[in-house]
């Protein structure tokens, strides 16, 4: 945001005879004041919803007059970081508990201790959105989950480090009813809203599709074509042990070389069991009880 | 301000970046991989504009981004407000998909979803294959080779163009409204099965032309204690190409015959001339929620929703063959029909409704000083309101007719999650919790009907001061079955025909499990400038009561990562994470008949590991002037090691033993970005940028790929190795 858009708002009248105004600690707190007014909270929106400056914050502290009185001592020093991670949730709340925040309280962060501050900067944020403390969303959420952040530079990945999706397109930080906090009400829900060609009901259906996509896919990052958990056709074995074709040893004896094209077999190589399987989430087809057009 | 640019209306406009670069881009191959979901070709592009407006009153806000304008990327943002009244958002987000590119197919597209061959040519090999004495790889290969080498090449890949647009009334009042309208359109092609039988794979680009449109309406109401939402969904999938048609590379006319589902071979040399695939067909999804939260006086809290999804489909159905020499039986009368006739089916559409019904709250008290108790419960229930139609038969391969009466079978669950956790602060810094949930599945058409899961968790989390973050879990799953049904098979058959899958195998997705799943997180903060973290993690599935399929799959992770911010001149960081996966799995060879031989017995153990490590120093060695170095490494190696014991699947293989497979996805690759930033003045800067990419892959899946193999006409477009060398210069102004 630009500096001429920077300058904090002035509050309106004061309503406690104790309040202080965005000015008064601006005349100490000037880079603070000029970090914040680069944010949502510096903006006139802000001040149309609280008359109290930057007490809306740090007068949950209860020590601001007191440290005004007596700046230097840490003691009446109104801090966020005095207060306990619930204490400064109650505070980021008090104006935010609704929209996508809704389940916050008894969220999986909450119940782990993480807090509003442990994402988010009001003052010094680094990124675009989301005021985060990290330059974007995936890597504030990688500060924590660094599994997930090794998962997205395999070769099958959704296009998250393109920038192109970010965490919250499928999650919701803070907090839902749904399991892994998906911001749908189940995972395959979740992979429907940009999979719709998947969602049928089909008339041919595959079972295990339908109860839930991780079944065979992995989201965050795959060594195997398309988010395998485990390349087919050994995925499909897994389930499958028939006469014939399914239950039959694929191993390297059967991997094609160019040399010897002629020992290849079409149920291992390319997309092996999907080659006639193709409709492997459900077909329309009358004459596709197997999957396959 | 700086640079305050025309008030218009009494807006205040500010251009702050607007970023125009220049690419040059060198790839040494033509692999898709290299610009999968992304467009880094040579030339100019707008990568950064961000217009940022206001009123005098400061009571309205417009913001305009651009990223990559004019790209297979792009993507393009509106922002206006009305402060404390409505808020409009709009979004247009590019996503390109590349999945291959020159690829190679005898067919040509001449209509959205037909894929022909010249008729001369399918004359000609089609006339080759009949008046040759012997049919088999050798034969067909030099048959076809010559045709391939005559066409043109096809790059596979597709875009989504997704649009959003969005109003929000009285955001952040007590009672708010928000609209929301989106749009996706998916056009391009992708790599597709189309397979006339077990030796004639014709892979094919599939057309794609999907259009998705979404509608979204929610109020809310936040008071003091509680807070609802509540609001309606609505989905709708449109297939432009509903039909694929395509022609026989090795058939111009139409035949059948007992094995012409093996043709071309030395068992058959018939067909059809044309295959057919029913697409993505059309389908609407309707939903309707409720949310809300409530905290009670007497220190108890809420939260619940209640969802119901309604998903729909009654796609017209297709014939059962376009081979015009196909006969259709019915298995119960004897009569025959055409079985091109689509009159001939028993429906005439495909009628299918499932009915989603999810529930799921959880409360929560605390007590004393350091005590809280959590309460949660779910209930999912898949209804499948789809009728059971009965087909009298089907066509195998679009070449014979196989009088095997089927019935569809419109498979349905109902999943239930109880359980509690119980937390204490251990101190003010530390916290400890316990938590159990039962997991319970009811099912209809599958192996196994019900199946409770049982799971203890325990975590740890602590701060014990300002240097050191510790967090920890610890979880023990324990899954138990009913009844395994081992006839489920043959829901979809009108008359039984034989348990053909080993009754000793469980189905991984539903079989008794046991798990371990621990997780730890370590953080330290020794000083400002540093920070130190470790953290290491696992999960473990055994499948004690499965014979075959998945037996075992464990996975172990470690990772470190340090930084180190000396000032506001310079940052470092270093981190690496290794990963092992282990899976077994087994397996019993069979013909025609079952086998009961443990001699017949095969197991496969995946060994995978992957490393990866990144790097990244910024330094800022004059005022003006920034310079940024980013790596990342990931490395896979994979193995899958067979064992077999002496029966059929030892047989023809040297000294009777499996081969390995030691290409089991081995995969690497280096991205390293160099970025040098020169801050002219205060409106203008200069950035100078190159970044080095090197890819590799050697996959058993992917080796020794050619346009043809045996039983299969591939596109073998690339999607392989690459380097790339990306020099760019940006110019970046400020107004």
């Amino acid at each position: 945001r630009p500096e001429a858009a920077r300058a904090v708002p002035s509050a309106p009248a004061a309503s406690d005879a104790a309040m202080v105004s965005w000015g008064d600690c601006g005349d100490c707190h000037d880079v603070l004041a000029a970090e914040l007014g680069s944010t949502h909270h510096g903006r006139v929106g802000f001040a149309m919803k609280s008359d109290r400056g930057c007490e809306t914050c740090h007068g949950a502290v209860g020590t601001t007059a007191a440290h005004m009185d007596d700046p230097e001592n840490p003691e009446f020093q109104p801090r966020m970081d005095k207060l306990s991670t619930e204490q400064q949730n109650a505070t980021c709340l008090s104006c935010h508990e609704n929209g996508n925040r809704l389940f916050w309280h008894g969220s999986k962060h909450e119940g782990r201790d993480v807090g509003c501050l442990s994402c988010h900067s009001v003052h010094s944020s680094q990124s675009e959105d989301g005021q985060l403390q990290a330059a974007s969303q995936t890597e504030q959420c990688f500060s924590c989950h660094k599994d997930i952040r090794a998962d997205i530079w395999k070769t099958s990945h959704h296009p998250i480090r393109e920038g192109k999706i970010s965490c919250t397109d499928c999650h919701n930080p803070h907090g839902a009813q749904s399991p892994k906090m998906v911001n749908a009400v189940s995972v395959n829900e979740q992979c429907y809203s940009c999979h719709t060609e998947k969602r049928g009901p089909f008339l041919w259906d595959h079972a295990p599709v339908r109860e839930s996509c991780l079944n065979c896919h992995t989201p965050h990052g795959s060594n195997h074509l398309k988010l395998q958990r485990t390349s087919v056709p050994f995925l499909c074995q897994q389930c499958h042990s028939n006469t014939r074709h399914p239950g039959t040893l694929y191993d390297g004896f059967v991997v094609p070389t160019l040399e010897n094209p002629e020992t290849g077999s079409n149920r291992l190589f390319n997309r092996a069991c999907l080659d006639c399987h193709a409709a492997i989430h459900g077909s329309n087809h009358p004459s596709s009880p197997y999957l396959g057009h | 301000g700086t640079g305050a640019a025309v008030a218009d209306e009494g807006f205040t406009f500010h251009l702050d970046p607007l970023v125009i670069e220049n690419l040059y881009t060198d790839v040494d191959t033509e692999s898709a991989k290299f610009e999968e979901y992304r467009d880094l070709g040579t030339g100019f592009r707008l990568r950064q504009l961000d217009l940022f407006g206001e009123s005098e009153a400061l009571d309205r806000e417009m913001e305009l981004k651009l990223r990559n304008a004019g790209r297979d990327d792009a993507r393009y943002m509106f922002d206006y407000e009305r402060i404390g009244k409505y808020g409009l958002y709009v979004d247009y987000n590019k996503i390109p998909h590349r999945f291959g590119n020159d690829g190679r197919i005898l067919h040509v597209r001449t209509g959205p979803g037909r894929w022909e061959i010249a008729d001369p040519v399918q004359q000609a090999i089609q006339d080759d294959i009949l008046a040759a004495p012997t049919v088999d790889f050798a034969f067909l290969d030099g048959l076809i080779q010559p045709y391939l080498a005559a066409e043109a090449d096809v790059d596979l890949g597709l875009r989504r163009d997704r649009t959003l647009a969005r109003i929000d009334l009285a955001k952040d009042r007590t009672v708010s409204w928000m609209l929301e309208l989106t749009h996706e359109n998916r056009v391009g092609t992708r790599p597709f099965g189309a397979s006339f039988g077990f030796n004639n794979v014709e892979e094919l680009p599939e057309p794609i032309d999907y259009d998705t449109s979404g509608a979204l309406v929610r109020g809310e109401w936040v008071g003091q204690k509680s807070a609802l939402q509540f609001g309606l969904r609505q989905s709708i999938f449109e297939n432009n190409i509903s039909t694929l048609v395509w022609d026989n590379a090795f058939r111009a006319t139409d035949s059948s015959g007992g094995s012409a589902y093996l043709a071309p071979s030395g068992s058959s040399r018939d067909g059809s001339a044309t295959g057919f695939a029913d697409l993505a067909p059309d389908n609407e999804a309707l939903s309707f929620f409720v949310s809300g939260r409530t905290r009670f006086a007497s220190n108890w809290w809420a939260n619940g929703n209640a969802s119901y999804i309604q998903m729909t489909q009654d796609e017209p159905l297709l014939p059962y063959t376009l081979n015009s020499s196909i006969e259709g039986v019915d298995h119960e009368t004897g009569a025959t029909f055409q079985a091109t006739d689509v009159t001939a089916l028993p429906v005439r559409n495909a009628d299918t409704q499932v009915d989603v019904l999810s529930l799921s709250g959880d409360a929560g008290t605390a007590f004393g000083e350091d005590w809280s108790l959590t309460f949660h419960a779910r209930y999912y229930d898949y209804s499948n309101d789809s009728p059971r139609i009965e087909f009298p038969g089907y066509v195998r391969y679009h070449a014979v007719w196989e009088e095997i009466a089927r019935v569809t079978v419109p498979y349905a669950y109902t999943k239930q999650n109880l359980g509690a956790e119980l937390a204490w602060d251990v101190t003010d810094t530390t916290n400890l919790a316990l938590e159990y949930d039962l997991e319970s599945w009811d099912r209809e058409f599958r192996e196994i009907e019900s199946s409770d899961q049982d799971s203890v968790k325990l975590s740890l989390d602590s701060r014990p001061n300002q240097q050191v973050s510790v967090r920890a879990s610890y979880e023990l799953v324990d899954r138990s079955i009913g009844e395994y049904l081992t006839e489920a098979q043959e829901f979809s058959f009108v008359e039984p025909e034989g348990i053909n899958n080993q009754p000793g195998l469980r189905k991984y997705d539903e079989a008794a499990k046991d798990s371990d799943i621990y997780s730890v997180l370590v953080q330290f903060f020794p000083a400002d400038v540093w920070s130190v973290s470790f953290n290491l993690s696992g999960q473990k599935d055994d499948y004690p009561e499965s014979e075959f399929g998945l037996l075992s799959d464990e996975v172990k992770q470690y990772g470190a990562e340090v930084s180190f911010t000396p000032g506001a001149r310079s940052s470092f960081y270093l981190f690496g994470h290794l990963a092992e996966r282990d899976v077994f799995q087994k397996a019993r060879q069979s013909g025609g008949s079952l086998s009961t031989s443990p001699a017949d017995d095969w197991t496969i153990a995946f060994d995978e590991s992957n490393d990866m490590w990144g790097l990244g120093w910024t330094g800022r060695p004059a005022e003006d002037w920034t310079f940024d170095v980013t790596t990342r490494w990931s490395k896979s190696d994979g193995g899958a090691d067979f064992t077999t014991f002496g029966g059929t699947p030892s047989s023809g293989r040297p000294n009777g033993q499996a081969v390995d497979i030691d290409n089991y996805e081995d995969i690497e690759l280096l991205d390293v970005t160099f970025k040098v930033d020169w801050a002219v003045s205060e409106r203008f800067g200069a950035t100078f940028w190159y970044a080095y990419e090197d890819y590799t892959i050697d996959s058993f899946i992917l080796q020794g790929l050619r346009n043809y193999l045996p039983g299969a006409l591939l596109l073998n477009a690339d999607n392989g190795d690459y380097t790339a060398n990306i020099f760019g210069v940006q110019m970046k102004f400020s107004f």
